[in-house]
């Protein structure tokens, strides 16, 4: 098969094209899971060129794993992690104010007044 | 008699009902014509098409795809360059 585990592939399409990266693990016939410069994910093979160039990798392998074995073939690798989602800020709920105790607009105008 | 300046066919016009049921012409600016792909010739996506006073307060990433080549070449050219270049180095 032309998409075995472990074929060097170029990514020929999206935001990660001409980047270089490996079949990890075939999902179906047209999918399969890449790893390498491009980030880890499942990709269309149609959007592949394969290579002649292998790389020993078993089915899963780890990012990390496939870094030291592209860096042992002289391709540099560099660890993306994915973007944490940070937690939404909680309202606090809104102290209770007395009418009483706050001036009116009237009461402030007056007040401005008589200082001036 | 339209003024001298609005004879220019570099404006277009707009025919306008106005609230007293009249018709008055409006003067508008016309908009860039799309890029295209200096490959194939074919339109290119993402790219909006407004004059570069409104580009200029634009994203970079609003005003072409994040993509080698974006904005320059089509996808369809982008991806057999890619595909050519990795058969070389077969």
């Amino acid at each position: 098969m032309l998409y075995d585990i472990g074929t060097i592939c170029v990514k020929i399409a999206g935001r990660d094209a001409g980047k270089t990266c490996v079949v990890i693990d075939t999902l179906d016939e047209q999918y399969v899971l890449i790893d390498g410069q491009t980030r880890r994910r499942k990709c269309n093979m149609l959007h592949l060129e394969p290579l002649n160039e292998r790389l020993s990798i078993q089915k899963g392998a780890t990012s990390e794993a496939v870094k030291k074995a592209f860096e042992a073939k002289g391709i540099s690798c560099t660890l993306t992690t994915p973007k944490k989602a940070k937690p939404k800020p909680t309202k606090s709920a809104k102290q209770s104010v007395d009418a009483s105790s706050t001036p009116t607009k009237k009461e402030k105008g007056k007040v401005s007044a008589k200082k001036a | 008699m339209p003024q001298g300046m609005f004879k220019s066919r570099t404006l277009r016009r707009v025919a306008k009902r106005v609230p007293t049921g009249t018709s008055v012409i409006v003067y508008k600016q016309r908009k860039p014509r799309a890029h295209r792909c200096a490959l194939t010739g074919e339109q290119l996506h993402g790219i909006p098409r407004r004059t570069p006073l409104h580009l200029a307060k634009l994203a970079k990433t609003k005003k072409r795809p994040q993509r080698p080549y974006g904005g320059v070449f089509g996808s369809r050219a982008t991806r057999q360059l890619l595909k050519e270049e990795a058969r070389e180095t077969r």
